[in-house]
């Protein structure tokens, strides 16, 4: 049985004409060391997993799933401007950064991990693809602890970032960082399962039989619309109540990680999937 | 143990533009590297460089999506799988580059063409790779992008496998790719670890050469009669020492080689083959080679397959795996070119010939910035 020990939940609108809230004040409180030549999406990263971890010990083999579908994309931007717009060799830091996995290695070396550390992306589901990877490799006993975030970064100017996303200029975006530890056979804990249907049929029956009162639903963008309405008509609509209306590529993570921290009763049914390859149901219970 | 069956490979890389030619090519001892100029900053920068040898040219915006397709679909025609199969068929890919090569190109254009208008990082390219194949082959199933710099494609094999395993998947196509772009190139060179020559685990090296790969797997919980090649595990690890380097002492190197050999319940001395990362850097040899003889009070042969088709970074794993793979199944363990002279601080010499390859169990090591260290096993089962 897999439980979620611990959550953590950081989701900031980011508004137009406004400066990126400064995370420096809070990362001194949370870094075991001053880091130096590190990046926004880094520093997001840093916030999510320590607040996650906050007051725990975590084994040393605890592994980090880290997913984005943007990752470092602030750096990425000052790298490719550097290079193609100046004409400058990227600094060396700057380049090492415009890898995904830099972030986590900087939350392994600030929580003192020395386990798996991966970075798994799927544009709008990187949540999923996360946690699938964490949880096979603890029902397998590959890891008995995993520390899974989902980070994403905004970088400026804001009408480029949405531009670069294919998103219209009135939506409002946020920069997020939302995280669940995770541990084979913790007690007094919310369980975290997931069941895999090849079948929409099986999918909706088992959730029928499953559904209690007060329960919540989040069905993921990337699902197809007549699948998600079908979803949607069947259970509770006011279950898909989320927790902010700002956009980032995973808000998946930002209801996810926004229930775990809440504490609220009911169980979180996160359906993903698509006729034509399954459907997956991770659940968050009581 | 369980393990998957390799049922379908396809590669692109310095050597050839099919698995078949390239593991001939390796047998040859065929090395083609090129001489690379990029002229566009204030100081040239050269370099030696390992490319596919299509005829179109290096930064042609129209690579990427012209030279991945093939490669996986040499790997699923291999692989026999059926309509039903390739529809749902998952993906795992790693890369350290996706598609930043055209975005590069488009981002050049536009501040030609309209530079009040022009956006860095028009393509925020995680899922191009995926988003191309799927509409090539076909396929519909989950995907898998990993970015763990030169493990990416490594950690994707080890979590297709793992979710085989699992039953949670049948069949699982593995992709790793990397194309020459200039983030890549010049990031390299501001770290200074590029040489002119790639001597791995010799006492002259000096550094690593870069070089463009695609490679594609079709792993499979089945197989048949004549199918004599299986990934049975792995292990990965996170060593917090360097961003850029594990710890030279060996002992992450050593501590991955340990967690895959027990994962696998395999001993040092059944081990009968190693093909080591070998990237030719002062610091990344070191610690390897600490890490091997740590493990290992004697070493099996250790091969280094870079100076073939150069550092494929993110995309290394699958390719040197097709490569190893293919070399076993052919019956010679690789020789590795531009070793001569012996590096007494590290005890690890690469064979310079190659070497009959037995039936039993193959160790193949990744290692990436970000700290990451990654160990597969492969068998080779006897007919």
């Amino acid at each position: 049985m897999i439980k979620l020990v611990s959550a953590s939940h950081y989701l900031q609108p980011v508004y137009d004409h406004a400066a990126l809230t400064s995370l420096e004040t809070a990362l001194r409180g949370l870094c075991r060391e001053p880091f130096r030549r590190i990046d926004r999406f880094i520093q997001l990263a840093l916030l999510g997993s320590a607040n996650c971890a906050s007051g725990r010990k975590l084994r040393p083999d605890c592994g980090i799933y880290l997913g984005s579908g943007l990752g470092p994309i602030g750096n990425n931007v000052v790298t490719q401007e550097q290079l193609i717009r100046d004409l400058e060799i990227p600094k060396p830091f700057n380049f090492i950064n415009t890898l995904g996995s830099s972030a986590g290695f900087y939350v392994a070396r600030n929580l003192g991990l020395q386990g798996q550390n991966f970075f798994i992306s799927r544009r709008g589901a990187s949540l999923q693809a996360v946690l699938n990877a964490a949880m096979a490799d603890m029902l397998l006993g590959f890891a008995t602890q995993a520390l899974v975030g989902v980070v994403e970064e905004v970088a400026l100017p804001l009408d480029a970032h949405r531009l670069r996303q294919h998103l219209s200029q009135d939506i409002l975006l946020a920069e997020g960082s939302h995280w669940l530890l995770l541990q084979s056979g913790a007690s007094d804990s919310r369980s975290l399962d997931l069941k895999r249907f090849a079948e929409f049929a099986a999918l909706e029956g088992f959730l029928k039989s499953a559904w209690r009162t007060g329960d919540r639903l989040c069905c993921t963008r990337s699902m197809e619309t007549h699948a998600a309405k079908t979803m949607q008509q069947g259970f509770d609509a006011g279950a898909l109540s989320g927790p902010t209306s700002a956009f980032h590529d995973s808000l998946e993570a930002a209801w996810l990680a926004a229930f775990a921290v809440s504490r609220e009763p009911g169980t979180l049914f996160l359906v993903d999937g698509h006729p034509e390859r399954g459907w997956s149901l991770f659940y968050l219970g009581a | 143990m369980a393990g998957a069956y390799i049922r379908g490979v396809g590669l692109s890389c310095a050597l050839g533009e099919d698995a078949e030619s390239c593991v001939s090519a390796m047998q040859r001892m065929q090395v083609r590297a090129v001489r690379l100029r990029l002229d566009e900053f204030d100081e040239p920068l050269q370099m030696p460089y390992y490319r596919i040898p299509d005829r179109s040219e290096l930064f042609d915006a129209g690579r990427f999506e012209r030279l991945l397709p093939p490669v996986a679909h040499a790997a699923v025609v291999q692989a026999g799988l059926t309509p039903e199969e390739i529809h749902r068929l998952p993906m795992f890919i790693g890369s350290s580059c996706f598609s930043i090569g055209l975005s590069e190109s488009r981002y050049a254009s536009a501040l030609v063409q309209q530079p009040e208008t022009a956006i860095p990082m028009p393509l925020c390219g995680y899922q191009d790779i995926a988003v191309i194949l799927q509409r090539t082959l076909g396929c519909k199933g989950d995907t898998y992008t990993y970015n763990t710099a030169c493990t990416s494609s490594a950690n994707a094999l080890l979590a297709a496998l793992r979710m085989i395993e699992l039953g949670w998947y049948r069949h699982a196509l593995v992709v790793g790719a990397e194309l020459a772009n200039r983030t890549t190139l010049a990031g390299f060179s501001g770290l200074q670890v590029v040489a002119e020559t790639l001597q791995p685990f010799d006492a002259a090296r000096k550094g690593l050469l870069m070089g463009e790969g695609i490679g594609a797997v079709v792993l499979s919980a089945e197989t048949d009669s004549a199918n004599r090649l299986r990934v049975i595990g792995g292990a990965s690890n996170c060593d917090t020492w360097s961003v850029t380097t594990a710890n030279t002492d060996g002992n992450s190197v050593a501590k991955v080689l340990n967690q895959a050999l027990h994962q696998i319940r395999v001993q040092p001395q059944q081990v009968r083959g190693i093909k080591a990362h070998g990237t030719a850097t002062p610091a990344g040899d070191t610690a390897e080679a600490l890490g091997l003889r740590q493990v290992f009070p004697s070493l099996p042969p250790v091969s280094v397959l870079k100076p073939y088709l150069g550092h494929t970074l993110g995309a290394c794993c699958v390719n040197e795996l097709i490569l190893y793979a293919g070399a076993l199944l052919y019956g010679f363990l690789p020789a590795t070119p531009g070793f001569e002279t012996p590096d007494p601080a590290l005890g690890v010499q690469p064979i310079t010939t190659p070497e009959p390859a037995p039936d039993g169990h193959y160790l193949l090591n990744h290692f990436g910035f970000g700290g990451n260290n990654t160990v597969l096993a492969l068998e080779k089962i006897a007919p």
